[in-house]
């Protein structure tokens, strides 16, 4: 069911996502319990509470319809076509983190068109989401992870995992706040016995034995010594204090406004990942949320699914999530275009008004931004 | 775990019920009275009494369990079912205390019928993180990001372990209850006259003028005067909305006494600290994003909407003059 009034762009993008969908499987982990929501040209979800029994259901419908976006819940339901939410009956869900670019990367040059040094920072953002927080601190598994490019300029990672199927909002917003370090008070880590001060030692989970770590990691860097305590310019000291904070002792540290620079060093470490994901997304349980594989309509890439967790770092966005190729299109631009990189083509800069004739994944990646109308 | 001195300590257990389902069990007027007792001190005090180291008594307690559990179902009022799980589960974290030294494999089953197996890590213990999350209060004490994290596990001490299995034990008992079945007259008599006790406990809930306030805080607000358990994220929001609306503590304290685990000295000083602290109030978006959104009002922030409102309402005043 699309709008009434489609606008040429919206049905020429339908008809090429619907060819898309003729040609690649879908597979959805529990599909017959999911939430299903389709989103056109205006609104990202316009329709939801839809259900499929099965992949070829949903398949013929993705076909006939080509939504411009598709959904589905990070919920498995009893019935998940019934309404209102209540009625569907919950069972579980899995824990999702949303990771986007903020543009803070590029200093928001890169506006609505996506660049390669926010892209690079996004999924430096992943992997360590992975291998500092889930892997190690959450004890999931690599097979417990499905990670996938969210279509735009971020990433999903999706656990599915007997451990947190069940935890309601506010356990997953735990969660959440964990990564992001809210909640968090230093000052808790470190405590005076007598005239003794202990801290965290490297071998303790959490926070504390992450800066412990971090810390120890550091005191071999002079700069960074002696950004502590003067008397640490000598590595014997540095060694006496390494060896007292194995074992969380932190008395030998030897200066006395060590509660305040401490924390400061915490801060510069970025231990934590304070902004970089969406607390909101990872608590909500009834979520609908991008299908891996599927088109994002505001891109014309798809939400690539990755084989591995291990495969982000080499996983170039520009290059391998564009779905359409190199046949020629005739787009007009309707606002300035930066100079961009799709696949292997480079076009732009170009302003507004001019007519280009491109590779069809670079004109779609124009039409799906707005920037660009078909001529 | 099938002595009668773990079932009388842990009446909620599998190994009591199936004691008792072995033993059968008689409904007795004595029985009812005594269990109306408990029922009656629970919700009124807060406590329910430890049972003598006596094997008739600990027979007894099986059954004063199953027939309060009765008592409080024919009451049927959430209120008083969350004030009777506070107090029962009270009592099992004495028990869990006082038997870790002496019976530490009590401590263990009792975890089990919760499906937590705590892993022994110097004088402290290693639960698996769903069940942390699940089983331990919302608060800063508790806040994930505070505890030592590795491999899916958190460190949890003897006094915080045994906070969770009181924790479990509560929800359980709020879950089951009220039981649906046909009860002997005696004990819906029973239930009837706990019910009664209903409105002087309540008369100390205070209702405020509230019609200026959003729905959301109205709605809590609500909930909380019929005795809903309002979640962590929920009761902090109310308190940030009722601080920054220039409510007294006394006031916002009083607001809080319908929660079924209400301690005066605790909400004070949350509140306070609250106050001290200066928090902005939560987003519209985090509201909802907490489940406690339930309008449309288009305000930014709850504390918008009486601006919001009042300034609609007069601008369509100005418009019908004109």
């Amino acid at each position: 069911m699309n709008s009434l009034v489609q606008s040429a762009e919206e049905k020429f993008l339908r008809k090429k996502f619907s060819g898309y969908y003729g040609t690649s499987a879908v597979a959805v982990r529990g599909l017959e319990k999911r939430e299903f929501g389709f989103g056109g040209w205006e609104k990202k979800i316009e329709f939801r509470h839809i259900a499929f029994r099965n992949e070829s259901e949903l398949r013929a419908r993705l076909v006939a319809e080509a939504p411009l976006y598709i959904s589905h819940s990070v919920a498995y339901y009893e019935f998940p076509d019934a309404r209102p939410m209540p009625r569907k009956n919950w069972l579980g869900s899995d824990l999702i983190f949303d990771l986007d670019t903020d543009g803070s990367a590029c200093n928001h040059v890169c506006g609505k068109f996506t660049c390669q040094k926010c892209l690079d920072a996004v999924k430096a953002d992943a992997i360590k989401l992975i291998e500092e927080f889930l892997l190690p601190d959450f004890g999931f598994s690599k097979s417990e992870l499905a990670v996938n490019f969210s279509g735009s300029r971020g990433y999903h990672v999706h656990v599915v995992s007997d451990a947190i199927y069940d935890l309601d909002r506010e356990a997953r917003r735990e969660i959440a706040d964990y990564v992001s370090g809210t909640g968090l008070s230093f000052e808790r880590l470190f405590w005076n016995e007598g005239k003794k001060f202990f801290g965290p030692s490297p071998s303790q989970g959490g926070f504390g034995g992450k800066f412990a770590r971090a810390f120890l990691a550091k005191l071999s860097d002079d700069a960074f010594a002696l950004s502590i305590a003067r008397k640490l310019k000598k590595p014997e000291e540095r060694e006496k204090l390494r060896g007292a904070i194995e074992k969380g002792n932190w008395d030998n540290i030897g200066i006395t406004n060590r509660e305040k620079k401490l924390s400061e060093k915490f801060e510069e470490m970025k231990l934590t990942m304070a902004g970089r994901i969406d607390a909101n997304v990872t608590a909500d349980t009834s979520k609908l949320i991008r299908m891996p594989d599927s088109i994002h309509g505001g891109s014309g890439f798809a939400a690539k699914r990755l084989p591995t967790p291990d495969a982000i770092a080499g996983f170039e966005p520009m290059r391998s999530a564009p779905v359409f190729g190199s046949a020629p299109l005739r787009v007009k631009a309707t606002e300035a275009v930066p100079a961009l990189n799709i696949r292997d083509f480079s076009f732009g800069p170009f302003g507004a008004g001019e007519v280009r004739e491109l590779p069809e994944a670079c004109a779609i990646y124009l039409l799906c931004k707005k920037a660009a109308v078909l001529a | 775990m099938s002595d009668l001195l773990f079932c009388a300590h842990y009446p909620f257990s599998s190994a009591a019920k199936a004691h008792v389902s072995e033993r059968g069990m008689e409904i007795v007027s004595s029985y009812v009275d005594k269990a109306e007792e408990r029922v009656h001190e629970a919700i009124v005090s807060g406590k329910v009494r430890k049972v003598p180291a006596l094997s008739d008594a600990q027979e007894e307690e099986l059954a004063l369990y199953a027939i309060a559990r009765m008592i409080v179902s024919c009451a049927n009022n959430r209120y008083l079912i969350n004030r009777y799980a506070v107090a029962e589960a009270k009592k099992t974290s004495d028990y869990l205390s006082s038997d870790a030294a002496a019976h530490p494999e009590y401590v263990d089953a009792v975890a089990a019928e919760f499906g937590i197996r705590f892993e022994k890590s110097g004088a402290q213990f290693l639960v698996p993180l769903g069940k942390y999350l699940t089983y331990t209060p919302r608060s800063t004490d508790y806040k994930l990001a505070n505890r030592e994290v590795a491999a899916g596990k958190v460190l949890v001490s003897s006094h915080e372990r045994v906070r969770m299995l009181e924790e479990a034990v509560k929800k359980k008992i709020e879950r089951e209850l009220p039981i649906r079945a046909a009860f002997p007259e005696e004990v819906k008599a029973s239930g009837a006259r706990v019910l009664a006790l209903l409105p002087k406990l309540e008369a100390n809930v205070v209702k405020v003028g509230q019609e200026n306030y959003p729905p959301c805080i109205r709605r809590m607000i609500e909930e909380l005067s019929l005795n809903v358990n309002l979640p962590h994220t929920a009761r902090v929001a109310l308190a940030i909305y009722l601080v920054r609306a220039g409510v007294a503590t006394d006031k916002i304290v009083d607001i809080f006494r319908g929660a079924p685990d209400f301690s005066e000295k605790t909400t004070r000083y949350q509140v306070e600290y609250l106050r001290t602290k200066g928090y902005s109030m939560p987003s519209c978006a985090t509201m909802d994003s907490y489940g406690a959104c339930v309008a449309e009002c288009h305000c930014g922030t709850p504390l918008n909407y009486r601006a919001n409102i009042h300034g609609r309402a007069l601008k369509k005043e100005e418009e019908a003059k004109t």
